[in-house]
């Protein structure tokens, strides 16, 4: 529990932070995830770049018909912050199921995105919810699709020398109605299947269904058949339950001491049914 | 652990098998590898750098290539340590010829130890499955 | 501790302090080929480095305990040709800070030959098993039999006979605070100190005495606070050992702090049990024998009590039944993993989740009320004390008293009938019951390992201030309180002016320590006792300044009974020291110091009901109300009894629900940090309705029991056989710990396939 020796710098401007980070600093944001490996040198950074104190990376505001979020935001500021409770309340639902309240103060939500944990919790909503990640580096600004930034097990597309900067959601109209379902795993509190679902219904028809999958696989997800079972139903009990069955279609769930991929995607259904029956409950 | 499952290349057994002796290939295919040197018949020592997010880890070990059965199957035995832990795989991978190109399956057992064992028991299948992903990507990128 | 200014090891710093860092093996099984020290000891700010060799005349881990036949591994402090568990020290680097320590400890490099190590106890038992040791091949460290009565005429007297194989999955005992220890080596008084995080200061100085070859009255052992223990700090380890020694070589202090992940590879594990029962009764559910044979998992080695917990269990077999007819067997065995000892409960769990199972499974089996055959069996109220057929002599009881008192506040009849509602519905609505009893107040001397007497002194001060020196080690029980409660009591002193001392061996008289609910029972008892001198001693003060033969004291005062003048215990301690006039037969001062020796152990008893329901499409259990009635004697504080009993019902439920020691069969401990091995937390406790009764021991004057293992061992046993009842429309009749989600989702989907 006695991290290898390494060197350690706060910027306080973004723009010191990505030159560093250019050159090979490894970002630290809330450290909920890289603190403990580096302290069972699991990890070994040579040069911690800690971004926490850049104030420009601090901030919730919308525009656009879009909720900007950016890196720094704890999960706690995700939960409580009263624009994204009111505006795109699966985030701040989604936030307020990570760990514990000691991790929701000091984790962000730029970190959790960039470490991609397959069973974190933000995978599933941000899937839900198509969001944006805005990628930064010391020359260039792109912004990803979620779909295209979770690649793999704790791989992203973020290139060498890039830093999670914004994450952006849509703000939520009226008529749709999300929800955030998950069964933990006891010991570490990640989700072992975790299912966000969102959908709008219009004149008693589902118009719109997103549903984001975690912790089942290597990746996160969107059940896109789970998803077109549901449009153009008016969600009958049956009409969930068959969509809820296709969630875990053609995913090859993982296995850990936990959970058999067995389980794992018959929870998936099991909680997808769930989420899909409190989104549909909260369309109203 | 089990570990098991299934690859398509895109060319036929014997030059699927073929690539898979080559020690320059298995050293460009095989994930996080930064030197494999012959030590003996089909026997490799080799150095492996492994990088997944925050997480690294040095390993030194070999690989021995065991049971030949050209074009059809062989055996593969990697053994690595480092100051996170030591793993062990030992596997066969058979051939066949499929749609033009070649499936491979795999089966085998692979056991860990040391820090990475105790820690990393919910990520051990999901890795081990990327990496596998990988070396299949990177073989079927030789040609 | 609350807020932050308690003193715990961690916080001890010393000028010229260095650090050690443990070089530990990655293997479970290897011979040593090699340690290269080279670049470690070249390694800038590397002080020392030590290997086997260079520590051969340490002695060896002490354990306490001998059985007969018994084969006891020489378990050096550092490894020198093998290593027989994954943690085992091979080396130890000493450095300026303990960031260098640990990177210098990365640069030794050992040769390790791996060798088939041995995951487990039945694993080790197996047709051509790897030796854990190579002298000894089938594995065994010993056999031990116990018999009572007469088992085979029961059993083949009985109507029916029940069988269960059953587990009692390893658990990590996890103190908050992990071990920890700081040497200080004064050459010219040839003294060393150290301070550890121990529960057995008195203990540990004699065994490290011992160990270091050093007169024990030249060891001065501090506990400072220590932050938990639950049986793991009774225990002296091999890094308190390494630690002295290099403190004792380099003449300055070294300190060396456990890091989660070593508590998890190098200190004592508890339970590893597997467990064939059978119980015999009469069709009217009348017990007539009950039989186990017990797989101890041992671990690698022996720490201070290994062997002697699975002894434990046989003692506790019966239960609070009037099973006449025991027969127990024990084969201890020897795996690659963490040696096993005394973790809260120790021994004492096993053996009641086993007879409340198995008293569930002929329930089960008879189609009787588990309530009912329960009260049918129950030793009686006017059998006490009672000679059990382990041996034992329960002190006082009356379980169907405090049973009664738990069904009722429950409302079980009720309960039974919405659970008959329930089914109808297909739910999986579970009633459990544990009606636990327990060996607490450890103990009369023949039957400890170490002296199971306690010690305590009472100063009054000048001032009248009350000083209280105690041989116990509290380490979160909250004795400081209840001893000043105690003495407040006697002595009619405001609480605040009683000061309780403890774990420092060169200010308090020997003593014993904390350990199996024994601090107030027997240590609590030594204090009340010296009060009791106290007392006779300010009488006589008392009479003298009255100057009268006739006094009485009460509420802090000697009161003449004639005249009604008066004259406060402040007033007389003052008199007492300043001495201008000493009574007849008298002397100065006004101390008394008394060692108290326990005639019997103590026995509380309760009755703890969980009502649980599962959800059939995922396996997780919900608990909906957990009634606990406990039974430990007289009450001193009932928030600290309360808090032992919540703490140990969190225990309880962790071992049947979350936690377990998850070992590989290369002898890899796979729940080896939190992030996997799920210990229970806030959030998943219940509420807890928690209530008692009083049967006060006979055996102390207080008339107390003991409560710190009580919650542990009665919440299992009502955990499982609540789920085992829920699940009993399915047929199930036993499932072993711990009932994960997955598990019982099995178990459902197996027999109702249109659930899945």
């Amino acid at each position: 529990m006695i991290p290898n020796t390494f060197e350690y710098t706060a910027p306080l401007t973004l723009k010191v932070a990505l030159a560093l980070i250019g050159e090979g600093g490894k970002p630290l944001a809330g450290g909920m995830s890289l603190i403990p490996m580096m302290k069972l040198r699991m990890a070994a950074p040579e040069h911690l770049v800690d971004i926490g104190r850049i104030a420009e990376l601090n901030y919730i505001r919308e525009a656009g018909g879009e909720l900007h979020i950016g890196a720094n935001a704890t999960h706690y500021d995700v939960e409580s912050s009263p624009l994204i409770v009111g505006k795109c309340p699966l985030l701040a639902e989604t936030a307020g199921h990570i760990g514990d309240i000691q991790v929701r103060n000091r984790g962000t939500l730029g970190g959790s995105v960039a470490h991609a944990d397959p069973s974190a919790d933000y995978p599933a909503a941000l899937q839900a919810l198509e969001a944006k990640i805005v990628l930064t580096s010391a020359t260039s600004q792109r912004t990803v699709a979620v779909g295209d930034f979770f690649i793999d097990t704790f791989t992203t597309s973020l290139e060498p020398g890039e830093l999670v900067t914004e994450v952006i959601v849509p703000v939520e109209a009226g008529l749709t109605g999300t929800s955030y379902q998950k069964f933990l795993q006891p010991a570490s509190g990640f989700a072992i299947v975790g299912v966000a679902a969102r959908i709008r219904r219009e004149a008693g028809k589902i118009t719109v269904a997103r549903i984001g999958v975690t912790g089942v696989s290597g990746n996160s997800y969107r059940a896109l058949k789970a998803e077109a079972a549901l449009v153009g139903k008016a969600g009958s009990d049956a009409e969930i339950d068959a969509a809820a069955a296709l969630v875990g279609e053609g995913v090859e769930a993982g296995a850990d001491l936990h959970a058999s991929a067995e389980y794992r995607l018959h929870l998936a259904a099991n909680y997808a049914e769930r989420a899909i029956r409190v989104a549909l409950s909260r369309t109203a | 652990m089990k570990i098991a499952g299934v690859a398509q290349l895109a060319f036929a057994p014997e030059r699927a098998y073929e690539l898979m002796q080559d020690p320059a290939v298995l050293s460009r295919a095989i994930p996080g590898c930064e030197a494999l040197e012959r030590t003996g018949d089909n026997e490799y020592r080799m150095k492996m750098k492994m990088m997944l997010a925050s997480f690294s880890g040095a390993f030194e070990g070999k690989v021995r290539l065991v049971d030949p059965q050209p074009p059809t199957s062989f055996r593969m035995v990697v053994e690595g340590s480092g100051k996170i832990g030591f793993m062990k795989g030992d596997g066969v991978l058979t051939l066949t010829a499929k749609d033009g190109g070649t499936e491979v399956s795999y089966e085998g057992d692979a056991q860990i130890g040391g820090t990475m064992a105790a820690v990393g028991q919910r990520l051990i299948d999901t890795t081990a499955r990327m990496m596998i992903k990988r070396f299949f990507e990177k073989l079927a990128a030789e040609v | 501790m609350l807020t932050g200014t308690a003193t715990y090891v961690d916080d001890i710093k010393m000028p010229n302090m260095l650090y050690a860092a443990m070089v530990r093996s990655p293997h479970a099984a290897a011979n040593i080929r090699s340690v290269d020290i080279s670049k470690a000891a070249a390694h800038p700010g590397v002080m020392a480095v030590y290997t086997g060799v260079d520590i051969k005349d340490v002695g060896a881990i002490v354990c306490g305990v001998e059985l007969p036949g018994m084969r006891k591994p020489h378990h050096t402090v550092i490894a020198t040709d093998r290593v027989y568990l994954v943690g085992h020290i091979v080396a130890v680097v000493v450095a300026k800070d303990r960031y260098v320590a640990a990177d210098a400890a990365d640069l030794v490099e050992v040769d390790y030959d791996v060798l088939d190590a041995v995951g487990g106890p039945e694993q080790a038992l197996a047709e051509g098993a790897p030796a854990v040791h190579p002298q000894w091949a089938d594995n065994i460290a010993f056999k031990f039999e116990q018999k009572g009565g007469d088992t085979d005429a029961a059993f083949a007297s009985a109507d029916v006979i029940c069988k269960q194989r059953m587990i009692s999955q390893r658990m990590v005992a996890n103190p908050m605070e992990t071990r920890g220890c700081v040497a200080s080596w004064h050459a010219a008084d040839r003294a060393l100190t150290i301070y550890t995080s121990t529960q057995i200061p008195h203990l540990a100085r004699t065994i490290l005495a011992g160990m270091l070859g050093l007169d024990e009255n030249r060891l001065r052992l501090i506990a400072p606070e220590v932050g938990g223990g639950f049986g793991c700090k009774l225990n002296v380890y091999p890094e308190e050992a390494i630690v002295s020694f290099a403190a004792m070589k380099l003449g300055v202090p070294v300190k060396w702090i456990e890091t989660r992940r070593e508590n998890f590879l190098s200190t004592i594990q508890g339970r590893g049990h597997v467990d064939y029962w059978e119980i015999a009764a009469k069709r009217d559910g009348t017990i007539v024998g009950v039989k186990v044979k017990i797989i101890q998992d041992l671990g690698a080695y022996f720490q201070l009590l290994t062997p002697a917990i699975p002894t434990l269990s046989v003692l506790m077999m019966p239960g609070l039944y009037n099973a006449r007819n025991i027969h127990a067997e024990i084969v201890g065995v020897f795996t690659n993993c963490v040696p096993t000892d005394a973790v809260r409960g120790a021994g004492r769990p096993e053996a009641t989740y086993g007879i409340e199972r198995m008293v569930d499974v002929l329930a089960a089996e008879l189609k009787m009320d588990p309530a009912e055959i329960r009260f049918k069996n129950f030793v009686a109220a006017d059998q006490f004390p009672f000679a059990t057929a382990t041996g034992l002599n329960y002190d006082s009881g009356d379980y169907a008293n405090t049973f009664t008192k738990a069904l009722d506040t429950i409302g079980y009849k009720k309960l039974r009938e919405e659970q008959a509602t329930a089914r109808k519905q297909g739910r999986l609505v579970g009633i459990g019951i544990s009606t636990y009893g327990e060996i607490c107040a450890m103990g009369p001397s023949p039957a400890v390992a170490a002296g199971g007497w306690e010690s305590a002194t009472v100063k009054v001060e000048p001032s009248g201030k009350v000083t209280i020196l105690t041989g116990i080690s509290p380490h979160g029980q909250g004795e400081e309180t209840t001893f000043a409660q105690i003495a407040g009591d006697e002595l009619g002193v405001p609480i605040d002016d009683v000061l309780v001392l403890h774990g420092d061996t060169s200010i308090v008289q020997y003593g014993i320590g904390t350990f199996g609910s024994r601090g107030t029972a027997v240590g609590g008892t030594a204090v009340y006792l010296a009060l009791q001198d106290i007392k006779e001693k300010v009488i006589r003060w008392g009479s003298m300044l009255l100057d009268s033969n006739d006094v009485r004291f009460e509420g802090g005062m000697c009161i003449d009974n004639a005249s009604g003048k008066s004259v406060s215990i402040q007033t007389i301690a003052a008199a007492a020291y300043r001495a201008m006039k000493i009574p007849t037969h008298s002397e100065p001062g006004l101390v008394a110091t008394r060692f108290w020796e326990p005639g019997n152990f103590t026995y509380p008893f309760g009755a703890h009901i969980i009502h649980s329901e599962i959800d059939p499409k995922t396996g997780q259990v919900e608990i909906k109300r957990y009634v606990m009635v406990d039974d430990i004697g007289n009450i001193l504080n009932p928030m600290i009894v309360d808090g032992q009993l919540h703490g140990g019902a969190s225990w309880g439920l962790g071992q049947a629900l979350w936690e377990h020691a998850i070992y590989d069969d290369a002898g890899q401990l796979v729940t080896g940090e939190f992030m996997d091995y799920a210990m229970a937390r806030a959030r998943m406790m219940p509420w807890i309705e928690s209530s008692h009764t009083c049967t006060p021991s006979p055996v102390n004057p207080l008339g107390v029991k003991g409560v710190g293992e009580a919650g542990t061992i009665g919440s299992t046993p009502a955990m499982v056989n609540s789920v085992v009842d829920a699940l009993a429309p399915l047929g199930v009749t036993h499932v072993d710990m711990p009932l994960t989600p997955e598990k019982l989702w099995r178990i459902i989907s197996a027999s109702q396939p249109e659930a899945n």
